[in-house]
């Protein structure tokens, strides 16, 4: 009987002490994490805004960890490469990534067989930024509402071009999503990037733009641009003059993110540290700053939430896709 | 008047000059660098610019930007390895050049011409931007179709000693550029599941391989075996080129500037297409056309004086309209944006003391690459003094860490080296590597914007001709084709 409790005594003291290291490792991983460079995965090319957007949060992001975070740019197949190396980093920590919602979560269904990467790969760890989608004219486009838009792409279908900035991406499901909603058949002309495709609208080569609110958010407040919709709940500050799709009666959601990811097996409490240094920063008004100088959005999305939010547009898309596909097979 | 006046009170301070000789240095180094573009430079600038002033920050890019231009052209003569795709309409004619010894005298003409054309560009830019803006706006889909033609007629002339090779070099060019994700569906097309080939066969790794890595091997074969190496360049002549020759490129430097400031406007076209055409035209008005490709300093005028007019033409719709003319420029525009510049008309108003900073500081950084380079061409022509086996693995490992840096991605370095070895080749076999790169880069802005002027127009060919803009492209294509052919006719009449 009493070796009985003894054995248990120490089974207990074993155990307690079993946790009390185990406890004490992690949390010293935690507390050691970071000791050396972190490197930030952007899958776009050096300058662009995803880039920007990269190295703006870099230089804050290593105040607060006391460590160098690289940017490293591994633009290629519209991000897809950049998420590869991501999913397969060594899930350290050391190893971050900016993400791009909707993209990312599309090729694993659109490219379905070539795809190098799967959603389980990527563990999402916060949203930074929320850019809406904008559907614009130019200034002297006699189409002032969506209605009449709607109403000439139904009479006349052949005089009305709109451009997307690349098949897939974001510009080009939001405006899918619209027509979809209207019931109308837009012909698209696919730009490669806002440039080209902003000096085609003011040229009068296209009739409509499909972009994002930060890209045409100065042509629209020099009155140069017309904004038919923002595709967003609610009205947009910078563009308080441009209705949403709701108002005017067609329900269309959508907008670019751009968040941080982790590959899917970093222990928790470096996730949480990381959690709560991009926190910080987000908090940080002189990073706010910086994004609304930019005319970048911010739009906050933590953890699990964020989470969610990739995986129900993943699901929302992928019905969709599985509907009416919107690339040739 | 007044502005610029201030504005050139901001330039003339401690830090702003040392800003812009840094400046200037890092560009002229970054340009000659195969890999490291103008658009890479100055995205790698924009981080050191955030702690700085607007002007001071506006003065560091900008001379970072002109001289990474210009620094291609150094190795693109001495070594026949462009930096950029900017350059290698030089190295058709810089590098026979030094081969004969004038390496100095062609990098003098180089500098000089980049000088012309450079100032042009910001002179028309201080005069005439806004005006000139809407250029950027007439450009529809159906002009950059006839304005690529217009481009790839430059293969006619770089090929005319081969003429049946070269067209074979620029029809595997097309081919090539046909790789990737079509961008009207999303199809992929020989692609063969690469990934990294979803975006198109990566244009500066082709060049790098082409042109640099090739030369690389060339230099390290015993010169029995070797085309090049047998025959190393001379060193001897002028840093300056002669002021006889300076007046007979003249017009060429005109026209050429002309050329590169308005195709800089363009956002859809790029440096490359200003000085293919420069080329060709220049090649085109010549008496002795057959000397192009050769050595024909006037050859190496005409592409870097629109190379670098191309600088100040990009400026135009990005500081007017707020629409990049170029990669370079949405890298400004992203730099702009973060000191509280809007591009726009209010940069010219509310702003205009810090832009005119800016273009004053173009024209500063113009003119000191200039002097920069005319000093140092009598020290760098002793590159070519090199043995070989020292100056080729020098050249590939510069290559390969150059084509790595792009993206970082182990695919393009093995891509590099594939197109070393098909460079190596086609030298040696006597297939001209140029019409490659020109149909590589032309290729694309062609069929993109040959189908939205399609999609457009609804499969209407004569969109092309009822433009008034399209027509007169169309125009100038068919002369510089046929004429060529009816100068020949004439001249053999009259040998008769």
């Amino acid at each position: 009987m009493k070796a009985n409790i003894k054995f248990k005594q120490k089974l207990i003291l074993s155990a307690m002490t079993a946790i009390l290291v185990g406890g004490l490792s992690t949390l010293a991983v935690a507390k050691d994490f970071p000791n050396k460079p972190i490197q930030l995965i952007v899958a776009f090319g050096a300058g662009g805004s995803t880039d920007t957007m990269a190295r703006i949060f870099a230089k804050y992001a290593e105040e607060e960890l006391g460590q160098r975070v690289v940017v490293v740019n591994r633009p290629g197949a519209g991000g897809e490469l950049g998420w590869v190396h991501l999913a397969n980093a060594a899930p350290d920590g050391y190893t971050l990534g900016l993400i791009n919602s909707p993209v990312v979560e599309v090729y694993p269904f659109t490219r379905e067989g070539s795809v190098g990467y799967s959603l389980d790969d990527i563990r999402p760890l916060a949203n930074i930024i929320t850019d809406p989608g904008v559907l614009a004219v130019a200034a002297n486009s006699p189409y002032q509402t969506l209605e009449s838009f709607v109403t000439a792409v139904q009479e006349n279908p052949r005089s009305v071009v709109v451009s997307h900035e690349g098949i897939g991406g974001d510009d080009h499901l939001a405006a899918l999503n619209f027509a979809k909603e209207a019931d109308i058949d837009l012909n698209f002309v696919s730009y490669s990037g806002n440039a080209e495709a902003t000096a085609a609208l003011l040229g009068g080569h296209i009739t409509a733009f499909q972009g994002n609110m930060s890209e045409v958010v100065n042509q629209i407040n020099e009155g140069k641009v017309r904004g038919l919709a923002v595709w967003s709940n609610e009205r947009i500050d910078a563009i308080s003059q441009v209705p949403t799709g709701k108002e005017q009666g067609y329900d269309v959601l959508a907008a670019a993110s751009r968040g941080f990811a982790v590959p899917a097996g970093v222990s928790q409490p470096v996730y949480d540290k990381l959690l709560s240094v991009t926190r910080e920063v987000v908090e940080n008004p002189e990073f706010l700053a910086e994004m609304a100088q930019l005319n970048m959005p911010v739009n906050p999305i933590y953890g699990q939430d964020y989470v969610d939010f990739i995986h129900e547009s993943h699901d929302r898309l992928k019905a969709l896709w599985d509907q009416e596909p919107w690339i040739e097979q | 008047m007044d502005i610029l006046f201030t504005a050139l009170g901001n330039l003339v301070t401690p830090m702003a000059l040392l800003t812009l000789l840094l400046g200037t240095l890092a560009g002229m180094a970054i340009g000659s660098l195969p890999g490291l573009s103008s658009t890479m430079g100055v995205a790698l600038c924009i981080p050191i610019t955030f702690s700085m002033p607007p002007d001071l920050a506006l003065i560091l890019l900008g001379a970072v930007y002109v001289s990474s231009v210009y620094g291609g052209s150094i190795t693109a003569i001495l070594l026949r390895t462009p930096g950029t795709d900017a350059s290698i309409a030089t190295a058709l004619d810089g590098y026979p050049l030094a081969m004969a010894g004038r390496g100095g005298e062609a990098i003098g003409m180089a500098t000089l011409a980049s000088l012309f054309g450079g100032l042009f560009s910001v002179i028309v830019l201080i005069t005439i931007a806004p005006p000139l803006s809407t250029v950027a706006l007439a450009f529809g889909p159906q002009e950059y179709t006839v304005l690529a033609i217009f481009g790839l007629v430059t293969i006619v002339g770089v090929a005319s000693d081969q003429p049946i090779k070269g067209v074979l070099s620029a029809a595997i060019g097309l081919i090539l550029a046909s790789v990737g994700l079509d961008a009207f569906t999303g199809a992929q097309r020989f692609t063969f599941g690469q990934r990294e080939l979803f975006d198109g066969v990566p244009l500066l790794p082709v060049l790098i391989g082409l042109f640099s890595v090739s030369q690389a091997f060339n230099l390290c074969v015993p010169k029995s075996a070797g085309v090049l190496s047998s025959k190393r360049p001379q060193l001897q002549g002028r840093n300056l080129p002669l002021w006889s020759d300076m007046k007979r490129c003249l017009r060429t430097l005109l026209r050429s500037s002309v050329i590169g400031s308005v195709v800089g406007i363009l956002p859809g076209a790029g440096t490359s297409i200003a000085s293919f055409i420069s080329y060709n035209e220049a090649r085109r008005h010549s008496n002795t056309p057959e000397k192009f490709g050769k050595g024909e300093l006037e050859g190496v005028a005409a592409s870097e004086s629109a190379n670098n007019a191309v600088t100040g033409g990009t400026l135009i719709p990005t500081l007017t309209l707020g629409i990049p003319g170029n990669a370079v420029t949405a890298v400004f525009i992203g730099g702009l944006t973060i000191h509280g510049l809007i591009p726009g008309p209010s940069l010219f108003t509310q702003h205009a003391e810090t832009t005119y900073t800016l273009i004053l500081s173009l024209l500063l950084a113009n003119i000191l690459f200039a002097i920069l380079g005319l000093w140092l061409c009598r020290y760098l022509v002793i590159v070519t003094k090199v043995p070989g086996a020292v100056l080729g693995p020098m050249i590939l490992v510069f290559s390969v860490i150059g084509t790595y840096a792009l993206r970082n991605e182990i695919f393009d370095v093995w891509l590099v080296i594939a197109f070393g070895v098909v460079g190596y080749f086609m030298e040696r076999w006597r297939y001209p590597a140029a019409p490659l790169v020109i149909a590589l880069i032309l290729g694309p802005i062609l069929e993109v914007n040959f189908r939205r002027s399609m999609q457009i127009s609804h499969w209407d060919l004569t969109t092309f001709f009822t433009r008034p803009l399209s027509l007169t492209l169309c125009v100038l294509v068919v002369l510089a084709l046929a004429y060529p052919l009816w100068n020949q006719w004439r001249r053999r009449n009259a040998q008769q």
